[in-house]
């Protein structure tokens, strides 16, 4: 299978199953288009048809372009076929009964009230909680207890507001550590917070422990503050900005990432990231809203055709300041062509429910952070493990080929068939896909590719 | 004249032979929360060729 487009004036072919990226011309473009479903004949006639009055295009040059694509077809570059389906249930099966990931909800309590936060106010439509340092001692046990040969343990401190519970926070990560060396393991900690509570106290732990942390900022004033109000209705931008721009100061080019999330009030959100960038921000995540359907922050119809062409501009300015010496990466645009995902990885999917969970402030399992307060998801506690195992095979089974609607996507293998949230919450089912979706991680993967390519082109 | 220039990729194909060893990151930990992919993950192994 191949994907064929135009874009950045660029005309690019991708070869699904090969993982090939190819920058062709235009005439090499048609001559690919034609080439599975026509006679050599056939082709040279349409495309003598077609740009032969252009003087650089002789019978000679088209001749020898089919022969470039028949030399690529050989060398398993163009229309590859899928050799993966097969093996798509056993690759997954690798790491059955592993877990290497954990979401630790510290805190299902929040200092804002987002009209828009899918764990409604942080609360995951329960009881406000905090979680104590024995439920999450357990989890890192549990954590520890059932990563086998994982080196690589990823912990996220995540809420609702997960610095109202900053001194479990801490003494979590020193119980880590502690265990650190005598398991053989390699703790790396995440933070994602509305940035309300950032003290100096705050940056020193997330630049000393943390990976990464993720800052939730939406971009413009106006925008930030339609949404993300305490409990009084006042806005936070003007909180929180100084205690970013402070924390990201003092973290020396360690990673964060500043994390926006666009709705219906600003599907033109390259206003929100040029924000970003002028208050000095450079690696930057804007999110589409996740929401109810009917909800007034729903991304609409009338709202796609705005975003896809933001997606677009940003990748101009992406390029543009690349060019300048002034890049800023954005999360969906990093793609390494070279040192991507293996292909386990590109059939299996964000783990979720397999190796990756969420934990509940009361130790309860749930396969992510976004079925927390799914009770049918429930997958078992941290003292008795997965007690739940039809719902953890629900997940074990959901790989890239499990998604009937998929199989002629030819984003698939760049997708691993998207959020299992995202496509239980729009169809019931967790192989099910949600399509919008899926038309923005398409733009966004064209987008992404075609700014490697420009760049690749670009430093030559 | 050259009609196509192919960029540098990783083999799946070979990919399919060693990788799966676990290490990466997980998809959504830590970045996007909501809309997960998996193409701008890093691939952790030096075993392999890519």
């Amino acid at each position: 299978m191949i994907h064929r487009y135009k874009l950045g004036g660029l005309f690019i072919v991708l070869d699904v199953y090969s993982g090939s990226v190819h920058v062709v011309d235009e005439v090499a473009y048609e001559i690919i288009g034609l080439y599975e479903d026509h006679s050599r004949e056939e082709i040279v006639s349409q495309i003598m048809a077609q740009f032969g009055s252009r003087e650089d295009v002789t019978l000679a040059e088209v001749e020898e372009c089919i022969d470039q694509v028949g030399e690529l077809k050989e060398m398993g570059k163009l229309f590859a076929p899928d050799t993966f389906k097969p093996m798509a249930g056993e690759l997954k099966q690798r790491t059955s009964g592993v877990v290497k990931a954990l979401c630790l909800h510290v805190a299902h309590t929040c200092n804002l009230n987002c009209s828009y936060c899918f764990a409604s106010q942080g609360k995951y439509h329960g009881d406000r909680a905090v979680m104590s340092f024995e439920v999450g001692k357990q989890a890192l046990d549990f954590l520890i207890e059932h990563s086998g040969s994982r080196r690589n343990l990823e912990v996220d401190f995540f809420g609702g507001e997960p610095l109202m519970n900053f001194d479990v926070v801490k003494q979590l990560v020193a119980y880590a550590r502690s265990r650190e060396k005598e398991c053989n393991k390699n703790f790396r900690f995440t933070l994602t917070t509305n940035g309300m509570l950032i003290d100096d106290d705050v940056i020193d732990f997330a630049n000393r422990e943390c990976s990464n942390v993720v800052l939730s900022l939406d971009g413009r004033k106006e925008i930030h503050d339609r949404f993300r109000v305490d409990y009084a209705g006042r806005g936070s931008w003007e909180q929180i900005v100084p205690k970013f721009q402070k924390l990201v100061e003092a973290r020396g080019g360690k990673e964060y990432y500043m994390r926006g999330t666009f709705t219906h009030a600003n599907p033109d959100f390259l206003k929100d990231i040029e924000v970003m960038l002028d208050l000095g921000f450079d690696q930057l995540s804007m999110e589409p809203v996740v929401c109810a359907p009917g909800d007034p922050s729903e991304l609409t119809q009338e709202d796609l055709p705005i975003v896809m062409e933001q997606y677009e501009k940003l990748a101009e300015l992406m390029l543009k300041r690349h060019k300048e010496g002034r890049p800023f990466t954005f999360y969906h645009y990093m793609i390494d062509l070279t040192g991507g995902p293996c292909i386990y990885k590109r059939i299996s999917g964000c783990g979720s429910g397999t190796e990756y969970m969420a934990v509940t402030p009361w130790g309860d399992l749930y396969p992510c952070h976004q079925f927390v307060g799914e009770e049918k998801f429930r997958l078992g506690d941290v003292w008795q493990g997965v007690t739940n195992p039809d719902i953890q095979d629900e997940f074990a089974k959901c790989n890239v080929y499990a998604h009937p609607e998929c199989g002629d996507c030819w984003a698939k293998l760049y997708c691993s068939g998207g959020c299992a949230a995202n496509a239980y919450h729009s169809t019931g089912s967790v192989t099910g896909v949600y399509k919008y979706g899926c038309e923005l991680f398409r733009k966004r993967m064209e987008c992404a590719i075609m700014l490697e390519a420009a760049k690749l082109a670009e430093d030559e | 004249m050259k009609h196509i220039k192919t960029l540098e990729t990783r083999n799946l194909c070979e990919s399919a032979k060693n990788g799966g060893c676990g290490e990466c990151q997980t998809s959504c930990q830590s970045a996007c929360k909501t809309s997960c992919g998996i193409a701008n993950q890093k691939c952790e192994s030096k075993k392999e060729s890519k």
